[in-house]
């Protein structure tokens, strides 16, 4: 019997035209891939200058940092998908993967600038004064001295913000996005069955996340300069 | 802004540090009560005192990682508290030795050395690498080019501390209590390496607890007690003749 469902959910063609399940569980599983990594890169890069801005001594700079924060952080993701979808690109035609990785990489944004000014602040005040000591305008300090070492020291917590925003696209089926919950989902309406496409896809999550977490173990020991401390 | 001019230079050498009724406060609290100092070209100087004095404020202000409350400071001419002053030229001329080393920890030893005048563009980097292996061999640390600061001793990570400062070609070094975090035995290599500097005729402001240290190296010393000045005199007279009760006292405890 499970023969059976297993055959009709992933190996079978399925009605309408229909690729057979594996097929489109595999373009899911990409779709999940592109968003996240994009969204995560684009989150580590406006994190780290939203954080770079929240440690800034002008006022001016400091508080839209901080309010951006504040508003990411203070309204659920999905909200912020469907703004985006529907307010922001209302009139722009745009693939619904690229809108999802906007949405995503701005959620992303906020949280990775707490843990990056966490990671910042994990510096020892000593390698600043060392590095302006020698003349360094403090960009290049910052460039050169801090936030490599700041990186390593809150890799563990970027690998868990991966983690997290990697789950959390399962909500892009929302918005028309083709990922692989949104795969999932198709093969079950096709085919009325529940077991094999959701479990398909729960499982093919936790591979993701568990392999990525052994990744990133491997990548921090790789980093030869980290204090032993 | 002449920051390079030289002591050398035909008007006479004027002082390179010129301090005038400095003032620093934290909060409610004054820890600096008017600091009037000078010193000369090539001059060492030994500033002790009991922890809390304000030693350490002292030389932070004079390359500015510690803001002034009130009052003057001239080096080689330029009064560095003035508005606009650009403050990373002045810091490229007086190097500072900190007391915990702060030795870059994502760069190698070499990398320390070389990093500020190649990203600076003081160098090119080929001329850097040769003139920071020279000073790394001068400092015994040929070997340790290629370590990561974490595998050094204290000792070998204050004298790469000193290389990299003197790898700005700086014309007035800083010391804060540079052998305070050393076991005992690591001590004399960055003494002697100190010492090395001051035979050169580096003009050096030292705040140590070394008294042997400051008695036959620096050619002067000031004890600083509460913020002010308290004694201000050649090594041989500021042991033997002490004229303040309060050095008078210090000397008692530590010697």
């Amino acid at each position: 019997m499970w023969r059976a469902r297993i055959q009709q959910c992933l190996l079978d063609p399925l009605p309408n035209g229909l690729p057979p399940g594996w097929r489109m569980l595999l373009d899911g599983l990409g779709y999940t891939l592109v968003i996240s990594v994009l969204a995560v890169a684009l989150g580590v890069v406006l994190g780290t200058v939203l954080a770079v801005l929240r440690m800034s001594r002008r006022g001016w700079l400091r508080w839209p940092a901080r309010l951006y924060a504040d508003l990411i952080r203070g309204t659920p993701v999905l909200v912020q998908l469907f703004i985006v979808n529907f307010i922001v690109f209302a009139s722009v035609q745009a693939d619904k993967w690229l809108v999802a990785t906007i949405a995503f990489g701005l959620n992303s944004a906020a949280y990775v600038s707490e843990i990056v000014r966490a990671g910042i602040q994990s510096v020892n005040p000593g390698q600043m004064d060392a590095a302006r000591s020698l003349g360094m305008p403090g960009a290049l300090a910052m460039r050169e001295i801090i936030l490599p070492q700041a990186f390593r020291n809150i890799l563990p917590a970027l690998g868990n913000e991966f983690v997290v925003l990697l789950k959390e696209t399962s909500v892009v089926g929302f918005i028309g996005g083709m990922d692989l919950m949104r795969m999932g989902d198709i093969i079950r309406s096709m085919t009325y069955e529940a077991y094999v496409p959701l479990l398909s896809v729960a499982a093919i999550y936790l591979v993701l996340t568990l392999g990525l977490s052994a990744l990133l173990q491997r990548l921090e020991g790789r980093l030869g300069w980290g204090r032993e401390r | 802004m002449s920051l390079a001019l030289h002591a050398s230079v035909p008007a006479g050498p004027g002082p390179m540090v010129k301090i005038v009724d400095l003032h620093v406060k934290f909060g409610r609290h004054e820890v600096l009560k008017g600091i009037h100092l000078e010193v000369a070209p090539r001059e060492v100087l030994s500033i002790v005192g009991p922890s809390g004095s304000g030693k350490s404020t002292l030389l932070h202000c004079v390359n500015r990682l510690q803001t002034a409350h009130r009052g003057h400071i001239w080096i080689e001419g330029v009064d560095i508290l003035a508005p606009g002053v650009d403050v990373n030229r002045l810091r490229r001329k007086v190097g500072m030795v900190f007391q915990h080393f702060n030795l870059f920890e994502n760069k190698t030893v070499l990398d320390n050395v070389i990093l500020a005048p190649v990203k600076l563009g003081l160098l090119p980097r080929a001329a850097a690498v040769a003139r920071g292996l020279d000073l790394l061999r001068q400092l015994g640390l040929a070997a340790k080019a290629q370590a990561w600061p974490h595998n050094l001793s204290g000792g070998q990570k204050q004298r790469v501390a000193i290389a990299r400062a003197l790898a700005m070609d700086p014309d007035l070094m800083l010391f804060d209590e540079p052998t305070s975090a050393l076991d005992p035995e690591m001590v004399k290599d960055v003494l002697d390496a100190m010492k090395d500097l001051a035979r050169g005729g580096m003009t050096m402001m030292v705040v140590t607890h070394e008294m042997g240290f400051a008695r036959e190296v620096s050619n002067r010393m000031v004890f600083l007690d509460e913020g002010l000045i308290v004694e201000d005199a050649p090594p041989e007279w500021f042991f033997n003749r002490p004229q303040n009760p309060r050095t008078k006292a210090f000397l008692e405890k530590i010697l």
